[in-house]
Order: structure tokens, then sequence, then C-alpha cells
């Protein structure tokens, strides 16, 4: 019978006691588990955020930074210059105001207005009714898109008219609102659970604030495939220097260093705490079992059986403990991860699309890492104690006792 | 021919009061088919010799000569692969393998030593036989009762063939009667020519003996 079949069999006598330590060592493993999707899980959501926009690269004003962004001036002329580059595939102009919508003279709504040049699609998902078509196929001078929550608390359906009166931010202004169009309900992907938001085109926009021309705060740019995002940024970075220009790998950089370095850290502490319970778990078990079993380890020493044999078997009982545990976790922990996830996302302010656990297989690879480490450590001890087993005196000792 | 030989072995047991000679300048001789009892009151060392003479503990002082090579310069690795092959232990009590059967716990030490699959079924099915048990094969040691366990554990003994088989007080879980049967396996071993060595409270076994041995205070008195 092999090391595995022994242990497979020491196992399955001590059942209960098998049971209970495969239950807690899951409890455990799905904790890690969490611990380990939380470390990248926010990560790699707001990563697939960024990137479901289409655009790899963002341009904010040398003023501003990705989140507080002041109107580039000349914006207009910057998307032709960059429309020019040879490493840029497509480029869309956004600015973001504060404004109320307002509806068959109800009461009004404090609302984000984003204005986009972007037409046929953007960074939501149609729930009711069509996109904004493009400038020259529609008459309407202001065709909104309006979010799923708005649209339920302001009775909007297709077709409905909104007044919208922009209300620049720091500036006390009286713009006069413009009615603008529902074409389409939608759920954007940017904007928190908790936020109101409408998209229109810049012309509206640039209507609603009274402009000949609205400058953008934000220039999304899409490189060529064939290029890459880092040798675009470097082309734009020649032709205005001026300007701040972003990669969606660096702000990724950026809030991995800065936001999100916390959530790193809690999960690496607490990943830790969890690994030492389920050693300590796994070991005092086996100490328990092997210090019962002295007498026998004792007699198949005086019968030949070799040390490494008696350590191969403790090895395979811990790793059968530790490993079933383990593999449990993995389901548990997914379950686990779901409804903490369902929570932490009901926090203002959060983009509806962000999530903090997302499954990886890099933290599938981690746990599993983690778990075979932790069975060899704590088989460790029992191992040591039966390798250092003086058999006549242990014999001698199970007869006396 | 000795098998073992003990040569004026003495043990001593550190303790905080001071250390206790449990064997004082013992030799002893085990010739090839020879069959020894041990007999003496509790603590006098009988087990002690048994352990020295079956290569899991080492002497203080003096030698052990197992088939003429020194036990002394012997490796852990060595000892263990002659206690493999060359010894067989049969405990009082009896340190089966409870997860195991009769006939898995008859193999154990067959797989150590490397046995194929089928030579080990093969020389179970024959220890069995050899002890009576070929009927609970697959019964667990907590299915069996102790004269029978005590009978597995002679045939796990024997399992490699080993050229001295030593017991201690193999009958001190056992009643009257039981003893008797284990006993008359003993005498059976002996008769095929496998050298014994037994310690034993038991009379009427140590009576089956072809030389008696009694031990006083850590020293051979006859």
């Amino acid at each position: 019978m092999t090391s595995l079949g022994l242990a497979w069999r020491s196992t399955k006598r001590y059942r209960v006691r098998a049971v209970l330590a495969v239950i807690g060592v899951a409890i455990i493993g799905a904790l890690l588990f969490d611990m380990l999707l939380l470390s990248r899980g926010l990560l790699d959501s707001f990563a697939d955020l960024l990137s479901s926009s289409g655009f790899d690269i963002r341009i904010v004003g040398s003023e501003g930074v990705p989140i507080v962004r002041f109107p580039i001036d000349g914006s207009t002329r910057l998307a032709a210059d960059l429309r020019a580059l040879p490493e840029v595939r497509d480029v869309v102009l956004i600015r973001v105001e504060r404004a109320t919508a307002q509806v068959n003279g109800r009461t009004p709504r404090d609302v984000t207005l984003v204005g986009t040049t972007q037409t046929g699609g953007g960074p939501w998902t149609i729930v009711k009714g069509t996109n904004l078509p493009s400038a020259s196929s529609s008459s309407d001078r202001c065709l909104m898109l309006i979010a799923r929550r708005l649209a339920a608390a302001l009775g909007v359906v297709p077709g409905s008219v909104v007044d919208l009166s922009v209300r620049p931010a720091g500036i006390a202004s009286a713009l006069p609102a413009i009615a603008c169009r529902a074409v389409g309900v939608v759920n954007f992907a940017f904007a928190a659970t908790d936020e109101d938001s409408v998209a229109t085109t810049m012309i509206a926009l640039q209507d609603a604030l009274g402009l000949q021309a609205a400058d953008a705060d934000l220039v999304l740019v899409a490189s060529r495939p064939a290029v890459g995002s880092a040798a675009a940024v470097r082309a734009i970075e020649r032709l205005r220097p001026d300007l701040r220009v972003y990669s969606n790998e660096d702000v990724i950089a950026q809030f991995n260093q800065n936001g999100f370095a916390y959530f790193r850290q809690i999960s690496l502490v607490l990943s830790a705490l969890t690994m030492t319970f389920a050693f300590l778990l796994v070991a005092t078990l086996l100490t328990v079992s092997v210090n019962q079993r002295l007498g026998e380890i004792a007699a198949l020493r005086a019968l030949g059986i070799r040390r490494a044999r008696i350590a191969s078997m403790l090895l395979w009982e811990s790793a059968l403990l530790v490993g079933g545990g383990g593999l449990l976790a993995l389901p548990l922990g997914g379950l686990l991860a779901l409804a903490l996830d369902h929570i932490l996302r009901q926090m203002p302010g959060l983009p509806e699309r962000l999530h903090f656990f997302v499954f990886n297989w890099r933290a599938v690879t981690t746990h599993l890492v983690v778990f075979g480490m932790t069975a060899a450590a704590a088989a460790a001890y029992p191992v040591w104690l039966t390798a250092r087993l003086p058999i006549a005196e242990t014999l001698r000792r199970e007869v006396v006792g | 021919m000795p098998v073992v030989e003990a040569r004026r072995v003495t043990r001593l047991f550190p303790m905080a009061a001071g250390p206790i000679a449990a064997l004082r300048d013992v030799s002893l001789r085990v010739d090839a088919g020879e069959y020894v009892a041990i007999s003496g009151p509790s603590g006098c060392g009988k087990s002690t010799l048994l352990h020295l003479v079956g290569c899991v503990d080492q002497p203080t002082s003096g030698e052990i000569l197992f088939e003429d090579r020194d036990v002394a310069v012997l490796s852990e690795a060595e000892r263990s692969r002659i206690r493999l092959m060359r010894i067989g232990f049969v405990f009082q009590r009896f340190f089966l393998l409870p997860m195991l059967t009769a006939r898995e716990n008859i193999e154990l030490p067959q797989a150590e030593a490397g046995a194929a699959a089928a030579d080990r079924r093969a020389r179970t099915r024959e220890l069995l036989e050899y002890v009576g048990l070929a009927d609970r094969a697959d019964h667990l040691p907590s299915q069996l009762s102790g004269g029978e366990m005590q009978r597995v554990a002679i045939a796990r003994a024997l399992a490699n063939r080993p050229a001295l088989l030593v017991a201690d007080e193999p009958t001190g879980e056992l009643d009257e009667q039981t003893g008797e049967q284990v006993a008359d396996v003993f005498d059976r071993v002996h008769a095929d020519g496998t050298a014994i060595l037994v310690v034993t409270h038991n009379p009427a076994l140590a009576a089956r003996a072809s030389r008696r041995v009694t031990m006083k205070s850590g020293s051979l008195v006859s």
C-alpha cells in the first residue's frame, strides 16, 4: 500500500475529525480566496471598465487630473490634429457639466450632463430606444440619452422632451434651459449607482452652455492596434507637450499605487492571518493524531518501516485535509465573494459596473500554492516528531501506560 | 552459528536523580533456530535486552552483533533494513494498523521490502493459513479477537522470512487458552527453523522454549 493509500485509510479512520478539519480549512480557505480576489478584483474591474469604452488613451489639460478636469483650449482643433496622427485610429471629445433636468414643470433634478462627439455607441448600454445618431442624420438640435434610474424618476421614455439647464461649477449663471428629446434609456458604465446622468452631443452641450464652441475637458483616443498605446502616447506628447496624456495602463498603475494599495495591504494581512489559522488547525490535528498513534508508529519503525515512508504518510494526511478543504474553499469563496461584492457595491459614488471581487486564475493558482505550502508546513512538526521518535522508549512507555 | 549476540552490554537511562542501569554487563547469544525465553520480575531489564537484540536501541557499553555485524557501526537506515528483513517483532499490544485489514497488515512489511504484488499476495495467503486465519483475511483488527490479532501480528512478523523472531510479552494481553494458541504458533515457527527470543511472564510459554534465561535487577541470573 502506498503512503497516499495509508494516509487515506488513516483519514477515513478518524472520519468525524477529518470532516471537521476539512470544513474548518474550507471556511478559512474561502476567506483566503476572497482576499486574493479582493486584492486584484477592484483593479481588474477598473481596467475592464476603462477598456470597455473602446479607447486606450485619455488626454486632459495640464492643470487637471483624470478625475478633476478643466476644459482644453482648442479641443476641436486638437481632435483634428490627433486624427491626422498615424498612430491614432479614433478620437472622441468629452465634456462633463452639472445640470438640472426638468420634465413638464416637475421638480428639477440635479444631473451629470455628458457632452460627447461619440455617436452610435459609447460607454453605456441601451436599455430602451436607440443610440445618439450622428449629427448629419438628425434634424433635432438636442438629442439625449438618459440613465434608467433618472428616466424612471422623471417618467421619461424615448421621445419625451426634457429641459436641461447647465450650471457650470464655480460660476453664478442663469443659462436658459434647452429642450432635449430623449432617444434612449441607458445604463452608463462610468456612472455611480446613485448618480443621475444624461448624455448628449457636444453641439447640444454648446447650446446649453450658450457658447459657439465648447472645449472638451477630456479627449479619448483609440490607438491603432498595430501600433499600441505606448507609441500613440509618445506621438501625442510630441504633438502637444502641454497636455497630460495617459494610457489606460498609466491610469491603472496610478490607481494601483494610490487608491488600491489599501485593499492590497488589507488583503495581504487578512490572507496571512487566515493561513496562520489553517496552519494551526491542521498542525494541531495532525500533532494530536500522531501523539495518539505513537505506539503504532514506533511499532512500524521496529518492523523496519522507514522514517521517510511514515513522514510521507503524514504529509499525505496533511495534504488530504488541507487539499480537501482548499478545493472546497473555491466554490464556497466564490459564493461568499458574490455576497460581499453585492454589499460593497451598495457604497455611494461607485460606477455600477465596478466590482470588488473579480474571478481570475492567478488568484486560484496563488490559493492552491499557498495551501500546498500550508499543508507542508502543518505536517512539518508531526513529521519531525516521528522522525526523532525513540522506538524502544516509546514501546516501553506504551506498555507501561 | 549465532543470529544475534549481546556481549557485555550495559544500558543506562539518564534520570534527573542520576542514571539508572537497566542492564549491567549482560551477555546473551541466540543461535540460528534456537528458542530462548527470558523471564524475570517486572523492571528487571528483559524488554531492554530484547530491544537491544532487536536493533531498536543501542547499548551504553558493550556490543550487539547481528549475524556477525556490529550493530553500533550501522546507520539507522541499515538497522532499519535489518529489522525489516532479518528480524520479526511481536508486541504485547499487537500494534496492528487499525485501518488495514489482516491481509493488508501482513502485506505492509513485504511492500516496504519491495516484494512484487503477486508474491505478496501468495506469501500473505500462506501466512494466514499458517496462523489459522485464512477466513479472516479481510477483517479489520477491530473485528478480530485478541488471540486472532496476535496471530496476525505473528504472521506480519514472519512476512519477510526473518532469521529471528523477537516477542515482548506476546501473551500478556491474552487469557490462558488464547495464550496457548499463540504459544502453539511459536512452536511451529521454531519447528520451521526460525530463531525465537521471547520475553514473558507466562511460565507455560517459557516452558516451551529450548533455553530459559532468568533476569534480575538488570543481570542474567541463570
